[in-house]
């Protein structure tokens, strides 16, 4: 808050005007320390929360999850689809109040390929330019493939076609910085261009972020962001209750608490994740996933409407194929698996295993959170194919491992989108030589097509491509498509211009607080 | 003074006379009968999921209502008592019997078996006994055995040193002395004139032992490292119940109240059983 | 006596290096690999993995590892985070580091009097309504569950009255409802203990010459029943106060304090090591010191023991 000195009448009902939109910290929570707020080594979900905040990438997302113009304005691909020109945003300040152009790109581009610098998430997006290979191996310095046409135009040489570059998000930092701030810069100072500034990190506690005056967006109306450290959702859930936090993302733990209390109704937010929910048959580990009848009958055993209801409150959508709704290339007229018990008991005696007999004992591995739904599943299992499932609970990072080296025979996992396009749902996990392909499910025709995608440029094309693929894994059985996550929010009366997309919200730039 | 000998119509005299004890023991025995006949009593499959029924409330259906699974409330908590008097029992048997023995060696013998086994007790106290179980249950993976052994690696150190103290201070008291005088065999002292001795507050000690027990068994299960799926556990229960406690209390409720009658009724024993065995009747 | 403390500081030194021993090794049996957590959906790519693990000397064998880690308790840093990368421990757990003593000691210096009150005014009336009414209290005391009373007392008064603030740390009101949760169980616990002992101490020789001799009751009981029941009851604070550390992992979680308990919790389930470790070491340094404390002031108040510890 700026006060100032004022004199007279006018100035007082400006003076009382304002101070009714008083403006201050909007506060809520993050429910654990980002691992850190550098763009370079970003690669976590509680640090994209707070980050999103403070960096920007070429595009952005808009409150439907659609990609629009961020920092760059336009762009075209370069001849044969091997490259890109960007004509980037005029005008546009770092928080160090130098100007935006070309030369951030280029180094932020470099810095994330430099070897050393454990690059984070944004790193994997690059390794298509030409020259990337030998910046990553330390035998140059700068990237071949760019070249600084003019202060606000870019030019980035492929050395095979990826169409969805423009949409991949790369947070852009200050090319500057360093020489300012040294080294370790990123705990004193941000290098971004968004609507807010880093301003401190008290770890356990909080990071607190100001607003940025010089936004090229415009200045934000609130004075900053305040994201306190509450790990235990219950807490949080309090503290929302008690009016010590203004805005809370809600864990799937709390829906229930949330969606049935009536005085909540008004200040939920419900918006559908992009994030794709699937059961992993892997028929190299267990051999009666071989045969599709197997794999129809255990799809048909899951009744996923009454899960919904059941099991999570509501806050969750029946998932018919393997592409969320709202992503660029959803196919809206998938049929769902029905819910068919006897068909399914049909289908598992045609396999050779009437009544399920001659089923060899098998595990359904999960993660702790995700124990009631396995023990649904497995529930269902038994029951309707007296099959001999148990559940087995494992620690996650030991879990995902054994899933990414193909030895989980049966699981249920989910996949959220990096960036809004199907393409990010196919290509890594079902595509063949993906190593996110966790179940090793496998289909010439299918990867042939995802391939073809990559290099289609309209997206009317590309997303036949899509819809093609995705009939072969869901025709093949290859997967049973289970469930969309709602995400639950909470916003105080009072407050606007919070947007929550199907990628978490967005930037706070546009909130007011009355 | 040595004081071994309550008759045994004495102590049951006594006994019908507390109304400490009476109560206690009336809980506990139920709290163990329902934990023996848990196939028998449970009206229904503990384990049997029914999606179309979570967070059912009391009623026809079931009678202490259905949790996230739509599994039976009453059919748990019955089995959930299995679980914590089995992790219970198991700890305190443990303990007590390498607790003691190894208080009472230290408490006598005062020379390198006494630094010996302290030391060993202070290394085990050094450790706060969350980071303990924490440790262990990380290192065995969480279950029923885990639990045991990890509170039973906390809880000994404890009755080793507590015996050992009260040892010490018998060792001063005349009868000793004379016994020793006597050339009554060290085991035979111990066995004789310590335990009868020491059995009071060692009880009392015990009393509150099973509820902490019961307690650290159902925190643990709460932290999420305790007793696993599909074994019913009250720490998992209460775990699961207190974020719907404001719509669905019955969950939390039910098994908040199971764990703290059964260590209500644990305590109420322990103490009536304190003023019966002790010989003066502190009453 | 010098010599005796030198011994016992030379003791605590040893068990301090068996802590950290023990921890590290325990810590090599835990599953889940702090490279894996990093790499997250990325795990599978040996180049990116094996390049992490040397920068993190997890490529080294075990002894050098452990050597690693003495060297860092050395100068101060405790090494690196593996969750915060290029972070020292130290900066992470500075912050929390005197906050969980803190609560512990607070709750501590509140639950002995307290307890010591509630265990005689029992005992004194052993048998009457007054004793069955304390009793029964102290028993709820005990049998109510940490975490179920944390909710319910944030329910009434954070919540339903908004007389405190529901989590956090900073304030003195933040204070209240975590030292209040952690103080019930000592209370209760003490009270229990002194009243057992009081009602044992009156049962000795000199206690009832002194009441036949009609010394008046209250001078029976704080003379000389008081300074017996003390010896016993000053064993079981280092018991208590091991509660208390452990009762913050509870408190700490429900209440958001940044202290020790949460760093540990968070560390565990992010298998930060380097980060765990220094808990535990820190845990078990707070904790040695209380029972050195104790283990002194026993010495004090009865010489007999003094003797012992002085001949062991």
């Amino acid at each position: 808050m700026h006060i100032r000195r004022l004199t007279g009448t006018a100035a007082l009902a400006t003076l009382l005007a304002s101070s009714a939109a008083f403006s201050a910290d909007l506060r809520t929570t993050i429910p654990a320390d980002p691992a850190m707020v550098d763009p370079i080594t970003y690669s976590e979900l509680v640090a994209g929360d707070v980050m999103g905040n403070i960096y920007e990438s070429l595009t952005g997302l808009d409150a439907e999850g659609n990609v629009v113009p961020m920092l760059a304005e336009s762009w075209e691909p370069l001849e044969g689809n091997l490259g890109f020109r960007f004509n980037l945003r005029q005008g546009v300040k770092f928080h160090s109040g130098r100007e935006f152009g070309a030369k951030d790109v280029k180094y932020t581009f470099e810095q994330l390929l430099t070897p050393g610098m454990k690059g984070g998430l944004g790193a994997r997006y690059l390794d298509v330019i030409v020259g990337a290979e030998a910046v990553k191996d330390g035998s140059a310095a700068e990237l071949e493939g760019i070249t600084i046409v003019d202060d606000h135009t870019i030019e980035i040489a492929f050395t095979k076609p990826d169409v969805l570059f423009p949409v991949y998000p790369i947070y852009i930092m200050d090319a500057g910085i360093v020489d300012e701030h040294g080294p370790d810069w990123a705990s004193k100072v941000s290098a971004g261009t968004g609507p807010f500034t880093f301003a401190s990190w008290n770890l356990g506690q909080s990071v607190e972020l100001d607003a940025f005056a010089d936004y090229w967006g415009g200045a934000p109306a609130i004075d900053g962001v305040d994201f306190l450290v509450v790990p235990d959702a219950n807490t949080a859930m309090s503290m929302y209750e008690a009016g010590e936090i203004d805005l809370l993302y809600a864990p799937p733990t709390l829906n229930r608490r949330i969606l049935t209390d009536e005085a909540l109704a008004d200040e939920t937010l419900r918006v559908p994740a992009a994030q794709i929910r699937y059961l992993g048959m892997n028929e190299n580990v267990y051999e009666p996933f071989k045969d599709i009848n197997v794999r129809m009958a255990v799809c048909m055993s899951i009744d996923k409407e009454a899960m919904i209801e059941g099991l999570f409150s509501g806050a969750a959508l029946p998932l018919n194929g393997q592409v969320t709704e709202g992503v660029a290339g959803y196919n809206p007229v998938l049929e769902p698996i029905p819910y068919d018990p006897e068909a399914a008991k049909a289908l598992l005696a045609e396999a050779g295993y009437p009544d399920g007999e001659g089923l060899p004992p098998v595990k359904l591995s999960t993660t702790e959170p995700n124990k009631n739904e396995h023990i649904y599943y497995a529930s269902q299992f038994q029951e309707v194919l007296n099959m001999p499932v148990e559940v087995e609970i494992v620690e996650r990072a030991t879990h995902i491992k054994a899933m990414n080296g193909g030895e989980v025979p049966f699981f249920a996992w989910g996949w959220s989108a990096g960036y809004p396009d199907a393409l990010y749902f196919l290509s890594q996990v079902w595509y063949g030589p993906s190593p996110y392909n966790r179940s090793r499910w496998q289909d010439d025709e299918f990867d042939a097509l995802i391939e073809q995608a990559f290099e289609t440029v309209d997206n009317a094309e590309r997303y036949k491509l899509y819809n093609a693929a995705e009939k072969i894994l869901i025709d093949d059985y290859g997967t049973c498509p289970l469930t969309v996550r709602m995400q639950v929010a909470l916003v105080k009366p009072g407050v606007e211009g919070v947007s929550l997309s199907p990628f978490r919200f967005l930037p706070f730039g546009d909130v007011t607080i009355q | 003074m040595t004081t071994a000998a309550i008759s045994r119509s004495d102590f049951w005299l006594r006994f019908s006379h507390s109304k400490n004890a009476v109560i206690g023991a009336i809980i506990v025995t139920i709290v163990t009968l329902a934990a023996i006949f848990a196939p028998v009593l449970a009206p229904q499959d503990p384990g049997k999921v029914s999606i179309l029924f979570t967070w059912e409330p009391p009623g026809d259906r079931y009678t202490l209502g259905a949790d996230a699974l739509g599994r039976d409330v009453l059919s748990r908590l019955v089995w959930g008592a299995r679980v914590s008097l089995l992790v219970a029992f198991s700890v305190l048997s443990i303990t007590l019997v390498i607790g003691v023995t190894l208080g009472m060696i230290a408490a006598w013998s005062r020379g390198w078996p006494d630094s010996l086994i302290m030391r060993t007790v202070d290394v085990v106290f050094a450790f706060p006994e969350v980071i303990i179980a924490l440790l262990i249950a990380a290192v065995l993976g969480p279950g029923t055995l885990t639990v045991i052994v990890a509170l039973s690696m906390v809880w000994w150190p404890g009755i080793a040193r507590m015996t050992r103290s009260l040892v010490l201070s018998l060792r001063e008291e005349l009868f000793v002395e004379a016994a020793v005088a006597c050339g009554t065999p060290p085991w035979k002292i111990m066995w004789k004139h310590f335990l009868p001795n020491i059995i009071s507050p060692l009880i009392v000690r015990a009393s509150i032992g099973v509820g902490f027990i019961i307690m650290a068994e159902a925190t643990l299960s709460f932290l999420g490292i305790g007793v696993q799926e599909p074994m019913p556990t009250w720490g998992g229960m209460i775990r699961d119940g207190l974020p719907e406690l404001r719509s669905d209390p019955h969950l939390a409720l039910a098994a908040s109240a199971s764990l703290g009658i059964t260590m209500i009724g644990f305590n109420l024993l322990g103490d009536g059983l304190r003023d019966v065995l002790d010989p003066k009747g502190a009453r | 006596m010098p010599g005796y403390i030198a011994r016992r500081i030379g003791g605590l030194l040893f068990i301090w290096f068996v802590a950290v021993l023990i921890s590290f090794a325990a810590l090599q049996f835990v599953p889940g690999d702090p490279i894996l957590v990093l790499l997250s959906d990325q795990s599978g790519d040996a180049a990116l993995e094996a390049r992490l693990r040397a920068d993190y000397g997890l490529d080294r064998s075990l002894p050098l590892q452990f050597i690693d880690y003495i060297g860092s308790i050395a100068d101060g840093s405790f090494g690196l985070s593996y969750r915060f990368a290029g972070r020292e421990v130290i900066e992470i757990i500075e912050g929390g580091m005197w906050i969980t003593p803190l609560l512990a000691i607070t709750a501590l210096v509140i639950a002995v009097p307290l307890g010591v009150f509630l265990g005689i005014a029992a005992a004194t009336r052993a048998g009457q309504l007054a004793d069955t009414a304390i009793i029964l209290l102290l028993v709820c005391g005990i049998s109510i569950p940490n975490f179920a009373l944390a909710t319910t007392l944030v329910w009434l008064l954070s919540i339903k009255a908004g007389l405190l603030p529901v989590a956090g740390w900073g304030s003195f009101s933040q204070m209240i409802l975590p030292v209040v949760v952690l103080t019930v169980p000592p209370v209760a616990y003490i009270a229990r203990l002194t009243r057992s002992y009081m009602l044992e101490v009156f049962e000795k020789d000199y206690i009832r010459t002194a009441r036949a001799k009609g010394v008046r009751d209250r001078l029976v009981v704080w003379r000389h029943a008081l300074r017996n029941t003390l010896v016993p009851l000053l064993t079981s604070i280092g018991i208590i106060f091991g509660g208390l550390l452990s009762g913050s992992f509870v408190v700490e979680t429900i209440f958001n304090i940044p202290g020790l308990g949460r760093i540990a919790i968070e560390s565990i389930f992010a298998r930060d090591y380097p980060v765990t470790m220094s808990v535990v070491l820190l845990f078990t340094v707070f904790y040695s010191l209380i029972n050195l404390a104790v283990d002194l002031s026993y010495a004090l108040i009865d010489p007999r023991i003094r003797l012992q510890g002085q001949s062991a």
